[in-house]
This record gives structure tokens, sequence and C-alpha cells, in this order.
């Protein structure tokens, strides 16, 4: 009885009922044996997507500050703190991410990084500049045939819905999460 | 009296179980506090380690060699013909971009005719950022080499024989070094020793980088930019499309009443053999 995570049986008692959230909760709360399975892969994915990302972005650190200033929506003081620093961050959340620690946390800085990503293309897009993403490396100015900003978008949101999936169930295989709780 | 004992053990009871309840829960916090905070700590680590780290990387802003003759406020302007014409050609270009090419194939006689009467003085920035999009070294590599042939005298001859023989953007010929030395030897003079470590060492590496970052900054964002008197020009000036004749009236209109520069200067210091220009100029009449 004592395992219920809110320790709210002990209070329920006898009078709790079928309907009784806590009691709903509980019996809901074994996942499906896959989905900790499906949560790894959707954890490694996910890493390999920033770990690809971030290290595209490092080499030249001139061409990752322009990918940044094309967008034209920071102010010239922070494009290159945040063209040197970000692909750093992209590759400090894949590392996280194979390591599978804090993954609801790790997962919802990477959501948030994805809607702001999206945010700025779409930005882009309807200003009409023509810019890369600059996604995975690259970026900056490019002729107007040659934008792919829906392309952009809708791999962005592909994703974000990775990230999403390990919100909603952050407990997967193989984490250090699983590792510290046991 | 038995009643009332019961409710007391009850009581206690639940009270321990509450207790044990609250320190797991609390334990739980605990261990959730410090998994999130090293995960923000591993995360703010990473993005400042990358600003320290990229900074020292990035090359600076102006560089310790600059070729020869370069002019501007960090050397980053290779300047053609002669500094005392009445107009400025500015011209952006990058030596794998094809509307540069395109550009390059229909003006560059006219424009060196417009140079050797004395009629402009053409500023040249070599970017290179076709690279970033389609990826290769042949902007790069193709900008070093012109800063070779600018340190050697003969950067509108090299510059002229680069445009004629583009490859398509794809292709990524000019990032082959070998391809540029061989490209350098239609250029009388050019084909020595030191152009080729010059060439072979990316002697202008830093250069290269610092005029890219300048135009990165500049409000202009393609290929070819062309500016007379600072006005853009291509590939409309105003209403009239850019043609090697529009070019030579709206020079002409704007030089009115002005004394011409020094002529005949084929745009090199120090100028090359007549040879050179013969042999490498697809209209000899220049000059």
């Amino acid at each position: 009885m004592n395992e219920f995570p809110d320790g709210g049986s002990l209070m329920a008692g006898p009078a709790a009922q079928p309907g009784d959230p806590a009691l709903e909760s509980a019996a809901r709360w074994p996942e499906p044996a896959w989905s900790a399975w499906a949560g790894t892969a959707v954890r490694l994915g996910l890493a390999v997507v920033w770990g690809w990302a971030g290290l595209a972005k490092t080499a030249d650190p001139a061409e990752a500050a322009q990918a940044v200033r094309a967008y034209e929506i920071l102010p010239e003081g922070l494009v290159k703190p945040i063209g040197y620093g970000l692909p750093f961050l992209e590759l400090a959340l894949a590392l996280l991410l194979v390591i599978g620690l804090g993954v609801r946390l790790v997962a919802g800085v990477c959501a948030l990084l994805l809607l702001t990503f999206i945010t700025g293309i779409a930005s882009a897009w309807a200003r009409g500049i023509s810019i890369d993403c600059g996604c995975f490396g690259g970026g900056g100015h490019v002729d107007a045939s040659q934008t792919e900003y829906l392309q952009e978008i809708l791999r962005d949101t592909g994703f974000l819905l990775l990230a999403g999936w390990l919100l909603w169930r952050p407990r997967t295989r193989l984490s250090a999460d699983g590792w510290l709780a046991s | 009296m038995s009643e009332k004992n019961r409710e007391g053990k009850r009581t206690a009871r639940e009270r321990m179980l509450e207790q044990r309840a609250a320190e797991r829960a609390s334990s739980r916090r605990r261990k959730k506090l410090i998994v999130g905070g090293s995960v923000l700590a591993v995360i703010a680590a990473a993005a400042i380690t990358g600003v320290l780290v990229q900074n020292q990387r990035s090359k600076p802003e102006t560089p310790a060699a600059a070729p020869a003759g370069t002019i501007g406020d960090k050397n980053l302007v290779i300047p053609v013909g002669a500094s005392n014409a009445p107009s400025v050609l500015t011209v952006y270009e990058d030596p794998r971009c094809p509307a540069c090419g395109i550009f390059e194939r229909e003006f560059s006689a006219t424009i060196d005719q417009l140079e050797d009467a004395g009629k402009i003085y053409t500023n040249a920035h070599i970017v290179s950022f076709i690279d970033r999009a389609v990826p290769g070294k042949g902007s790069k590599n193709g900008a070093n080499a012109l800063a070779c042939a600018q340190d050697a005298g003969h950067f509108r001859d090299f510059h002229d024989v680069l445009y004629r023989n583009q490859p398509d953007e794809t292709n990524d010929a000019f990032g082959n070094k070998a391809v540029l030395l061989n490209l350098a030897k239609q250029v009388d003079g050019l084909d020595t020793p030191e152009f080729q470590a010059c060439v072979n060492d990316n002697k202008y590496g830093g250069w290269v980088s610092s005029v890219q970052q300048d135009f990165d900054k500049s409000s202009y964002k393609s290929t070819p930019t062309v500016l007379l008197n600072g006005k853009p020009i291509f590939p409309k000036n105003g209403d009239e499309e850019i043609t090697p004749a529009n070019l030579v009236k709206w020079v002409d209109a704007a030089n009115q009443g002005k004394q011409l520069g020094t002529a005949g200067s084929h745009g090199q210091t120090p100028a090359p053999t007549a040879a050179a220009s013969e042999a490498n100029n697809p209209s000899p009449t220049a000059g």
C-alpha cells in the first residue's frame, strides 16, 4: 500500500473509490515494458542530432557567428557569445542524453531550444530574409531560391516530438537516472 | 479507556509512517536537486567553455599579415588602377560564386579598360563564404591565392584568369591548390617559388578570414556586390540594367568635369610586363 508515490492511500483507506485520481494514476503506473526501451532509443537518437549539430558548428567560429547574425534578431554584442557558446551547449545536451542524467530536465531544455530555433526560422521566413538556418553548420545568407524554411521547421518539429516523448516518459533503460534510483 | 488507547496507538503508527513518507519525499527532492543542479552546471560549463575556446580560436579581426599594397582600415581591400582616378568601383566577389563568374566574364574587359584609362579606381573585397554553403575550400584557397598574386603584383591578371576558368559552384576545383598553381602559369611572371609557397602554406588565411568577417558585418548579403562611388549598380542602377556600355556611360557621367587619374597603370604595383598584358588580357586594346 505505502509504495504509492504520494502516500495518499494511507489516508484514503477504505474510502478510496475506483474513481480516485491517486488510485487511478497508481493503477496505470507500470508503463508498458517496451516504453523504457523506446525511451532509450529516443534519447540516443536525440543525442546523435545534438552531437552532429554541435560538432558541425565548432569548426569555424566566424561562420557560426555569421549564422546567428544572419537572423537579424540579436544585437551585435550577443552574436559572438551565442555563435560560440551554442554549439557547445548542444554537445553538452548530447552528452547528458547519452548518459541519461536528468532526462526530464534535459528534455525540457531541448524542447525550449528547439522552440527557439523554430521561432527564429519562422521569423526569418516571415520577414522575407533569405538565410540558411545554420542548424547543422553553414548558415548565413543564401539566394532566395535556396531557402528551405519549411523543411527546416518540419525537421525541428520532428526533433521537438522526440524531446516531448522524453518529457512525457523520462524513465528509460540504460540511464544514469535509473542507476541512481536503484 | 482501551478504545482511547487503540486510538493513541493508531495515531503513533500513522505519525511514524507519515514521517517515513516525508523522509522519503525529502530524500527524493534532494536527489532531484542534485541531479538538476549537475545538469544545469554541465550545460552552463559547456556554454562558457565554448565562448572562451572559440574566442581564443577565432582569428583576430586585424590580420597579422596583409598582402602588399592593400588599403583600407585594416588593409582588407585590394586596389586596382590609379588611386587618383575620379571614380571608385567597389566590388565584393567570392572566387567560387557563379554570379561573380558571369559578371566577370561579361565586364572584366570593360573594367580593365576603365582602370587603364584612369577613369576608375577599383577596390576589390575578396570574400569567401560560398565554402559555408557548398562544402569545400575553393573560396578560401582561391582568395588566398589572389592575395598571393596581389603580393606578387599580378592580382588583376590572375583574378581575370581565375574567373575565366571558374568551375561549377558544386565542383570544388579551386579547393585544390595544384589547380590554382596551374592556372597561375597563365600569368607571366607569377609562377615563382614565393607564389607557390604562399599558396601552399595558405599564407594569407588569416587575412582572408578577416575580409570575410568584414563582409559579414556589412549590410551587403550577396556577391557580386558592385558599387560605383558607393552606390549599388548591380544588377541595376536605378531603373537601368547594368551592361558594359551602361557602365562606361555611368562612369563617364560621374567623372564629368573631373581630371582623370594616371593612365595605363594596368592596375598593378609594380606594373607587370607588357607581354603579360597581351598574353592574358582578352582585349589587348586595353590601356
